[in-house]
């Protein structure tokens, strides 16, 4: 255990030498890089995906798969705008139903994952259809043309994004960190945290061991909708404007941050620190590379090759072929054993 | 042969299409055109092809979902090969080469460098999707040469398109390479059990990486002939057909965790998937309403379907403990009579 802890703690500080590194880079290639308040304006724009990215952890740690976030943010999004817009709720109790829906939204995939023993890729997968679907729905409830989006908010409610503390970080940087140490508490200080890790590792030990292990992964999706839904508030607050498909090409990072951080997709491991380091260092990369003058377009390219460079640098490093080769020889001499056996 | 027919997981599948279809009828009697059902049949020729090809790399187990990138390569790749008055055979073996390739090298993350699948196929999914803005400039692709687009038209006897055809020429000859073949039931073999699938000596790795290497010259097929179908290429083409897709394919009755299922069950996946939109439009309601649908409808095959397999599961269980109590009762009975 104590090797394992190692493990991470080298991890982690890989991705912090990496964030460096990045500043180093980029900084010397451009000094625009390093200007406070536009780098912060630039990364309000990759929050959302840092903040899912912590819950995620969580439910990829207990074996678990999400690919409905990205679509439950846009759901949030049109909820409160269209509450607030055409029912004509206060702002912030719209925020409060669509925290609400998000939760139930997890809360349905969830059951379904841990009730009913579907693969989580399937469930999310029908469920990302179906919350997107449901926010096409929902937008058509609306007066305004689904294009156009809802803007107009009220100042109180863009003043989410607009407030800075110290007169530099963003709020919703604030709110990023703040979440990122309730999680941490939650995952590696609890009782709950435990569990979560206990069911990724062997869910029938997590059982026998009088967990109610169901319940402790159908909760880690709420978690995600919960999470998914103030990134999308956030998001809305940030943009002004309330989109159905706001999110929608948020999977292939939120996947990319969670692994980066050294989360295993098999379960059991992983930590909510190294997912939002390497949220930030997806996001600074992004920004460091559009600055120095790649469209944003192109920007799923370097993405992708970090993603798989680091991923298979970490597995190749863990199944060296000079163990699959032992394995080969090993092979006859458990034919064998089989055989006898039966 | 009939007894297994009843039992295959595909029957579901085609029960439910021909329901769907009888259902809408009973709705709106103008659907009820044998025109129609085979409009809703040939629509669906590009998630056949493609659903074809990745149900190859689910039933070894393993997933991918970079498919809708290799289609939008291979469509952006022939689209302008042929735009640019290019042989269409050229273009569309170098649009194959280029699937190929994509898949080799996803084939090659999986099973040499061990990456797990859906992270390799995640990455190669954002790259390829650049590499299409790259190759394309951001620019759409237009003007493609009226005759190719006429290609997606022929029909046979006024019924079924000839690319719908060829699809299901394919799904056949991939069935029985599946089925009939040594090689072929290799595949389902590791997707069941990979652990006794090597102890047999069956060549996993190999098997795995043709799985992904066919996966992209399928999906590349796929992209030639949206490009005859659609008429023109965007940079996003192909964007979330790897969802569309992998739902297909669970519609139809793959299981995402290898083994189990067919590549009939990936075509009638396809067909739902392609008819649900167009059916709609006939029972009134918006085609807005096309993904709710098909989640509503995903989630509950699958939740059933793995509701029904518990309870046999549990039933074969009972069945087992109450033969093994009879037999040490017999035995012991029986033991104690021979004294």
């Amino acid at each position: 255990m104590n090797k394992l802890k190692k493990l991470f703690v080298r991890w982690e500080s890989f991705l912090v030498l990496i964030i460096f590194l990045e500043f180093v880079v980029f900084g010397t290639l451009n000094s625009k890089f390093l200007n406070i308040t536009r780098l912060f304006n630039s990364l309000n724009q990759f929050l959302p995906i840092c903040i899912i990215s912590l819950a995620v952890t969580f439910v990829m740690i207990t074996g678990g798969m999400d690919i409905q976030a990205g679509s439950i943010v846009g759901l949030t999004s049109i909820v409160v705008g269209v509450l607030w817009n055409d029912a004509g709720l206060n702002i912030f109790a719209a925020c409060a139903v669509a925290l609400i829906a998000g939760g139930l939204c997890g809360a349905l995939s969830g059951f379904f994952v841990a009730f009913t023993g579907v693969q989580p890729m399937v469930v999310t997968l029908g469920g990302s259809f179906l919350y997107s679907g449901l926010a096409l729905a929902v937008t058509n409830m609306s007066a305004t043309e689904a294009y156009q989006g809802i803007s107009n908010f009220p100042e109180a409610f863009r003043a989410i994004s607009k407030t800075k503390v110290f007169g530099v970080v963003p709020m919703q940087f604030v709110i990023f960190l703040v979440l990122v140490v309730i999680t941490y508490i939650l995952l590696h200080k609890t009782n709950y945290g435990r569990k979560v890790f206990l069911c990724g590792v062997n869910q029938n030990a997590a059982e026998f061991s009088g967990i109610n292990s169901r319940l402790i992964i159908m909760s880690t999706y709420v978690l995600s909708g919960v999470a998914a839904s103030i990134a999308g508030i956030l998001l809305t607050a940030y943009l002004g404007t309330a989109k159905a498909d706001l999110g929608a090409e948020y999977t292939l990072p939120i996947i990319t941050a969670v692994v980066l951080g050294g989360t295993s997709n098999s379960g059991g491991s992983g930590g909510v620190i190294g997912s939002a380091l390497a949220a930030l260092a997806i996001g600074l990369l992004r920004i460091g590379l559009n600055l120095n003058g790649l469209a944003t377009q192109y920007l799923d390219i370097p993405v992708g090759v970090l993603l798989v460079l680091v991923v298979s640098f970490r597995f190749a490093g863990t199944n060296p072929k000079l163990r699959k080769f032992f394995m080969k020889k090993k092979k006859p001499e458990t034919v064998s054993k089989v055989e006898k056996v039966d | 042969m009939f007894k297994k027919l009843l039992h295959s997981r595909e029957l579901t599948s085609i029960v439910f299409i021909i329901v769907m279809f009888l259902g809408v009828g009973a709705i709106n009697p103008t659907f009820l055109t044998l025109q129609n059902i085979w409009l809703c049949l040939n629509s669906s020729v590009v998630y056949t092809v493609v659903a074809v090809g990745i149900s190859l790399v689910l039933i070894t187990g393993e997933i991918d979902v970079s498919v809708g990138a290799t289609l939008g390569m291979a469509a952006a790749i022939s689209g302008t090969m042929i735009r640019n008055g290019q042989p269409w055979g050229l273009a569309i073996i170098c649009a194959l080469l280029v699937g190929l390739l994509i898949g080799c090298v996803n084939g090659f993350g999986v099973v040499v460098l061990k990456i797990p699948s859906i992270i390799m196929t995640l990455g190669i999914n954002g790259i390829v999707r650049g590499l299409i803005y790259v190759y394309t400039d951001g620019k759409w692709i237009e003007n493609i040469p009226f005759d190719f687009k006429l290609l997606s038209q022929g029909r046979l006897f006024g019924t079924v398109t000839f690319f719908y055809l060829g699809a299901l020429i394919l799904i056949v000859l991939v069935h029985l390479f599946l089925t009939k073949s040594k090689r072929g039931r290799y595949f389902a073999a590791i997707g069941d059990n990979i652990g006794g699938a090597t102890l047999l000596g069956i060549p996993v790795d190999a098997t795995k990486f043709s799985a992904y290497a066919m996966c992209g010259v399928f999906a590349a097929i796929g992209g030639v002939i949206f490009v005859s179908r659609v008429g023109f290429v965007t940079p996003l083409a192909g964007n979330g057909y790897e969802m569309k897709v992998i739902a297909a394919c669970v519609l139809g009755g793959i299981s995402l965790s290898g083994g189990v299922g067919s590549v009939i069950g990936a075509g009638v996946g396809a067909a739902i998937m392609a008819s649900i939109s167009r059916v709609l439009i006939f029972i009134g309601l918006s085609s807005d309403y096309d993904d709710t649908i098909t989640g509503i409808l995903l989630i509950i095959i699958v939740v059933s379907d793995a509701l029904l397999r518990r309870r046999t599961v549990a039933k074969a269980r009972r069945e087992r403990l109450s033969a093994k109590t009879l037999a040490y009762d017999l035995e012991v009975k029986g033991g104690a009579g021979n004294e």
